[in-house]
């Protein structure tokens, strides 16, 4: 059985930026536990094989600017000045 | 005009071929069939008004005048698509997924959105935030997921055709508890272009029908090779109607998954109802045998972690910065995240993204992320083996008939492992159709079981089912009351 301490689901929880609430720690910590316990049997029989699995067909072509009205995306903009996007101060004047 | 519901694609074309009726009457039709019923079944989030349906009309395709309708994660221009997720329940999609292209040019009319699980992530439709969609035979229970609007929609005869979704069997799993049709195609046959990603080297576009014809009518529409989507396959279009006659293969060799009917949990109905259908398959010429298929009890450990591990990278976009809803009176761009994130995405899908970005992380991907992309080339060279020596297998597609709503509210590891059966093929890249063959004694409930082949064989698939269901009258029951 896989074992989750408390600083470990705060590290995933700040990674995939979503925050838990203090009562949210106990119940999310036992469901990964017991998925995690669940998945690990992949590695009884992981050790035998060397190749991982590759995707059937990735093909590859050369980028090629095509001009386009960015009106319609901008327009899903929550907050928009002009032609950008809006968000909040990220660098504080001093 | 009652005959009309549950009337196939095949037919209905016939009556608007014979002018019995126009596109329109039919397009009011089916809008008034979701007005009448669509309260208590809850299959779709949102039915368009008939003037915008009927603007980029085109009668003369293979499709023309025949209504259909979207699982709520694959973009049609100028429409919303939420993914029945509060994140992105305004979001208005500024272009067409190639299959809705493909489907347009065929002059399909699409009736709007079907509700599913948030992002495609569940197995009952519950995790939709929105609202709870009901199987059609019975209302105490889920229709299955994640595609359960598009499919509950055609099991009750609200239109003929729908489309899905599938990562680990989200239009096989809800097609064998409602009774339908669904397939899952060859990784690469259908475009991926339009559909919002769960885990992109899994995902693909289904059709969920009341009909084996029917299906492969519609596959014919969306497959075949894209240039928007860098894992579509280079496949020429093909008709996959052109097999269906009635008749099987020639020395058809049959596999019969015996892990499968053996497992643990296996309902005994379901698995009599699959050996019956395996007697049919058998009467009508296949030669059948028993394999094993060791890696099963592999399969769902693989896909949990690839999918999650997919889903974490894929969904780490949705932050409230260029699309999709912000929460507001954010004080730093980090709290918006956060803030967003949180309002914005229900339990299911933070679950799923922290278990990826656990498997992901330092210290764990080797033991997880990177063992099961081992499994995952195992399992597909299990199934490459097996195709040496088989032209298809047969297996059922769930261990149990539709589950009643809550039922795993507890034991949320138990719902997790409902794409036990299906799981393996999109592991495999490899189709599969789930066809019904009968109902439960005790509860009147369907049952279904898929036909498995290798990697673009969908034609000799569905020219099998064909064959069975033509030898059997599970097309013709249809839910009471609709």
């Amino acid at each position: 059985m896989i074992k989750i301490s408390k600083e470990e689901v705060l590290k995933i929880a700040e990674m995939t930026r979503v925050f838990l609430h203090e009562d949210e720690i106990a119940p999310m910590t036992k469901h990964l536990e017991s998925v995690l316990s669940y998945a690990e049997r992949v590695k009884e029989i992981a050790a035998d094989i060397e190749e991982p699995s590759n995707k059937n067909v990735n093909a590859f072509r050369e980028d090629v600017v095509v001009k386009t009205n960015p009106e319609p995306i901008l327009s899903q903009a929550v907050v928009r000045e002009e032609n950008y996007f809006v968000v909040p101060v990220i660098i504080e004047s001093k | 005009m009652n005959s009309l519901s549950f009337a196939t694609i095949k037919e209905l074309k016939e009556k608007l071929e014979k002018k019995e009726l126009s596109h329109e009457e039919l397009l009011d039709f089916f809008i008034n069939r979701f007005k009448e019923h669509d309260e208590n079944l809850g299959s779709a989030l949102e039915i368009f008004d008939k003037d915008s349906i009927l603007d980029s009309f085109n009668s003369e395709g293979v499709l023309g005048g025949i209504p259909g309708i979207f699982k709520d994660n694959i973009c049609q221009k100028g429409r919303i698509v939420s993914c029945a997720s509060k994140i992105l329940e305004h979001f208005e999609s500024t272009y067409d997924a190639t299959a809705t292209r493909r489907l347009k040019q065929a002059g399909s009319l699409i009736l709007g959105r079907a509700n599913c699980d948030e992002f495609a992530m569940g197995s009952s439709t519950e995790t939709s935030a929105y609202k709870k969609t009901k199987n059609p035979w019975d209302f105490t229970r889920v229709p299955g997921g994640s595609s359960g609007g598009s499919i509950a929609a055609v099991a009750a005869g609200l239109v003929p055709w729908s489309l899905g979704s599938e990562t680990g069997g989200s239009v096989r799993q809800p097609s064998a508890f409602c009774s339908t049709v669904g397939i899952k195609p060859t990784y690469g046959l259908v475009s991926r272009y339009g559909l919002i990603a769960y885990a992109s080297s899994l995902d693909q576009i289904g059709v969920a029908t009341r009909t084996v014809y029917d299906n492969a009518l519609v596959l014919s529409v969306i497959a075949g090779h894209d240039i928007k989507d860098s894992s579509s396959l280079f496949v020429n279009k093909k008709d996959y109607t052109a097999n269906l006659t009635g008749k099987l293969k020639e020395g058809l060799r049959i596999g019969v998954v015996q892990d499968a009917l053996n497992a643990e949990g296996m309902d005994s109905e379901i698995a009599s109802s699959v050996e019956e259908a395996i007697l049919v398959l058998e009467r009508l010429g296949a030669k059948v045998k028993r394999v094993s298929l060791p890696t099963l009890d592999y399969s769902a450990a693989t896909y949990f972690v690839i999918s999650r591990a997919e889903a974490a990278s894929n969904l780490a976009r949705f932050d409230g910065v260029r699309y999709g809803m912000r929460s507001e009176d954010s004080d730093s761009l980090r709290d918006m995240y956060l803030n967003t994130r949180c309002e914005g995405f229900g339990q299911e899908i933070k679950t799923r993204m922290m278990v990826g970005n656990y498997v992901l992380s330092a210290g764990h991907a080797g033991q997880f992320y990177e063992n099961a992309k081992k499994v995952q080339n195992l399992i597909r060279r299990e199934f490459k083996t097996i195709f040496n020596d088989v032209d298809l297998l047969i297996m059922p597609t769930h261990p149990i008939p539709a589950f009643k709503f809550g039922a795993f509210d507890v034991d949320k590891l138990q719902m997790d492992l409902q794409d036990y059966f299906t799981c393996p093929m999109n592991l495999a890249g490899i189709p599969a159709l789930s066809v019904p063959c009968g109902f439960t004694k005790k509860d009147n409930l369907p049952m279904g079981f898929q036909i498995v082949g290798s990697h673009l064989s969908e034609e000799l698939i569905y020219q099998t089912a064909y064959a069975y269901e033509q030898n059997t009258p599970w097309h013709t029951k249809h839910p009471k009351g609709f």
